[in-house]
């Protein structure tokens, strides 16, 4: 994929929960890599992750500092705030309603 | 009752600059230090971080990482899977621990330099947290080691290693000293958050996570990959930083990437690349090292590079050349000077193993296989001396690293080859063009001494093989051997070729019968397709012939197949008559020869 940006989510036990959330956040054109101790979730030049859907996946309270320990790393840029967090490059074209605020 | 939002307070509280009014500015951020160069000093002000965090969530996301890190710790430290694990494997793990638990203590010091006199506020507050978490990694990374130390006293090389001279170490402390703590805050920020945590730090941490969790070694790899959530983090003081540099002073910003990027990719040719495609065992790997790097470093951190207004290095297509090369000319050097390593390097040559680098690198057996034929040749015929060293290899007086690397001719054919400068009468030599550039340009930041340069120095005594290993720390319970005890060579038991043969051995010493006023000189000096230059020492009064014969005593029949030929010297790229004397011929301590089998025409190599 070109441009590609977005976390790479460490080994443990909500990997699948914050994919779930991720996909609730952006429905079309998401790709999921796993290499069994990573895995890659990512997406053309703009990727958004919510506290919202976070909470609906993990449970109420979570708090977007948590996602931390669950990230090894990520592609692109990032943006983070306490409701949500956004990978993006800003060369990649992004549309203006999904550029990072 | 609820909290108010982060971003509704930090920006009031992690503002804590303020005019000074009891000392100058220059004396609290001296230029040395903070290194602001063309960057205005008002500029600083626009600093902010991408990744924001406040300190009690650092605390609490911290606490919850370190229990879960310890929690499997825990669980696995009473059940056998260490003694299951791969001795290959092992290797990984152990050469992680001596390369990296100590780097983290000198990362630790970076971050605290930066602390202190980054010019932005919000910049020291991320280098605090920054500080914290490299003194986490390195404790880390010398508890979990520990842990196996009675077991296998090369584990104990994880606190130890930084304090010897082994060679791969001081590669690695050249490096990690000019990226961390000899260089300006803004230059650390680009070499260490930026280029090497952003960009490599991945590979050795995330991507071998994933062949340590395939090989069973489920500790290691929750490590790891925990340690690089903070640096996913911390790693973010290099983007604002960056960001101002290139607005200001772009052709800074692109020296300093091009150069540590070009560092960094030398050492993880020899830290990363031989664990990944011959060290974790076949079935568990789950790709080849330049996959990872294609994954990591051209496709995720190159991309985000240029989206900061960077251009790719101008030694791109060196540096993608190399991919198919360096690490594996490396990793023959590191197995056969494997005493002189606190790991077992495992071969990784077997025939499904040769099959696999086949199928990942087309050129691997046009290069390397006859190599390793003729040290399997050697080990099925339990002629193990010849499988060993006797001399140094040449190192690079700027990555450190075995002159070892091979790169194309426009004939087709691949080639080692010496980059030498001559500065001050002396001559530096180099693998690479852009090592020496890099070199020349940042000399004041490079000048630790090679291994070779301290032996002909006399800082190496006695001045031999043995005296080379105790100068390293190396102990017999300690020092390397082949991970497997050669058993993968049974693979081979069908001859490959002529019996292994070696030359008449010729001492590197005087010898008796030498006129008085000959002199002993060391040379840089390669046989043939060898893939490394070694240290020779010739007397100058010895013939082309003789010189041929001490030359090729370190390459044929150890890894160069025994012909029946004559032997040519080759020296400033022409053939020289076999009768003429290293004094009349000019060869000066220091200069690099070339000598190969005589072909029917002689040409200049």
């Amino acid at each position: 994929m070109e441009n590609a940006v977005g976390p790479v989510l460490r080994m443990c036990d909500e990997v699948e929960s914050v994919v779930r959330a991720i996909q609730d956040d952006n429905p079309a054109d998401l790709e999921i890599v796993d290499r069994g101790a990573y895995v890659r979730v990512q997406r053309q030049g703009f990727l958004r992750v919510t506290r919202g859907s976070l909470e609906r996946h993990l449970g109420a309270g979570f708090q977007m500092s948590r996602l931390e320990s669950i990230m090894s790393a990520f592609a692109g840029r990032i943006r983070t705030s306490s409701d949500e967090i956004v990978w993006y490059l800003q060369g990649a074209g992004i549309p203006s309603e999904e550029r990072p605020r | 009752m609820a909290l108010m939002k982060r971003e509704e307070w930090q920006d009031l509280v992690r503002d804590v600059d303020w005019t000074l009014s009891y000392a100058d500015d220059d004396a609290v951020f001296p230029e040395w230090q903070s290194g602001n160069g063309k960057i205005p000093r008002e500029a600083w002000s626009a600093w902010e971080e991408s990744y924001k965090i406040s300190y009690p969530e650092y605390v609490s996301v911290q606490a919850e990482k370190e229990a879960a890190a310890f929690a499997v710790k825990a669980a696995l430290q009473r059940s056998t899977i260490f003694s299951s694990l791969d001795e290959g494997w092992k290797s990984c793990a152990k050469v992680h621990f001596g390369g990296v638990s100590l780097a983290e203590y000198t990362a630790f010091m970076a971050e605290a330099r930066m602390a202190r006199f980054g010019l932005a506020a919000p910049w020291r507050n991320m280098a605090v947290l920054g500080a914290l978490d490299e003194i986490r990694h390195c404790q880390l990374s010398l508890f979990f080691a520990h842990e196996f130390v009675s077991k296998d006293p090369q584990y104990d090389w994880a606190l130890k290693a930084f304090h010897t001279n082994d060679w791969a170490i001081v590669s690695a402390r050249s490096l990690f000293d000019a990226m961390m703590v000899a260089g300006n805050v803004v230059d650390t920020a680009i070499q260490l958050p930026l280029v090497f945590e952003t960009g490599f730090t991945n590979l050795q941490f995330v991507g071998l996570a994933s062949d340590a969790l395939a090989s069973g070694d489920i500790n290691f790899a929750n490590m790891i990959s925990s340690v690089q959530t903070d640096e996913a983090r911390h790693a973010q003081q290099g983007g604002p930083t960056l960001e101002l540099l290139m607005k200001h002073d772009p052709v800074r910003a692109q020296w300093i990437v091009d150069k540590m990027f070009w560092l960094s990719a030398r050492v993880f040719a020899v830290l990363t690349g031989p664990a990944m495609d011959y060290y974790t065992p076949l079935d568990h790997r789950k790709q080849s090292y330049k996959e990872f790097m294609e994954e990591w470093i051209i496709g995720q951190f190159i991309r985000t590079l240029q989206d900061y207004g960077l251009k790719k290095p101008w030694y791109w297509e060196e540096f993608i050349e190399g991919l198919d090369i360096w690490h594996h000319s490396l990793h023959l050097g590191v197995w056969f000077w494997r005493q002189t390593v606190w790991w077992k390097p495992q071969a990784g040559v077997s025939k499904a193993e040769r099959n696999w680098l086949n199928m990942k690198y087309p050129k691997w057996e046009e290069i390397y296989g006859p190599i390793w034929d003729q040290i399997i040749v050697n080990v099925n015929c339990g002629n193990m001396q010849a499988t060993l060293p006797e001399t140094v290899p040449w190192l690079c007086n700027a990555c450190h690293l075995p002159l070892c690397t091979y790169t194309s001719s426009p004939d087709g054919k691949y080639r080692v080859r010496d980059f030498p400068l001559m500065h001050n009468n002396y001559t530096y030599h180099f693998c690479s063009k852009v090592c020496r550039q890099i070199w020349w340009e940042d000399r004041d930041m490079l000048h630790v001494k090679t291994i070779g340069e301290r032996l002909l120095a006399g800082e190496i005594q006695p001045d031999d093989f043995s005296g080379i290993l105790q100068y390293m720390g190396l102990t017999p319970d300690v020092m390397g051997d082949d991970a497997y005890g050669y058993k993968w060579a049974a693979d081979y038991r069908e001859p490959l070729g002529p019996k292994s043969s070696h030359p008449r051995p010729n001492s590197t010493r005087r010898r008796e019968g030498v006129p008085s006023e000959a002199l002993s000189i060391p040379i840089n000096a390669k046989f043939g397709d060898d893939f490394v230059m070694h240290l020779v020492v010739v007397n100058t009064s010895d013939t082309m012939t003789e010189v041929a014969q001490r030359v090729a005593y370190h390459s044929v029949g150890k890894r160069v197949r025994p012909q029946d030929r004559a032997m040519v010297v080759y020296y400033e790229g022409r053939a020289v008559a076999d009768d003429e004397s290293v004094s009349q011929v000019g060869i000066g301590p220091f200069q690099q020869i070339f000598v190969d089998y005589a072909s029917d025409s002689r040409g200049g190599r």
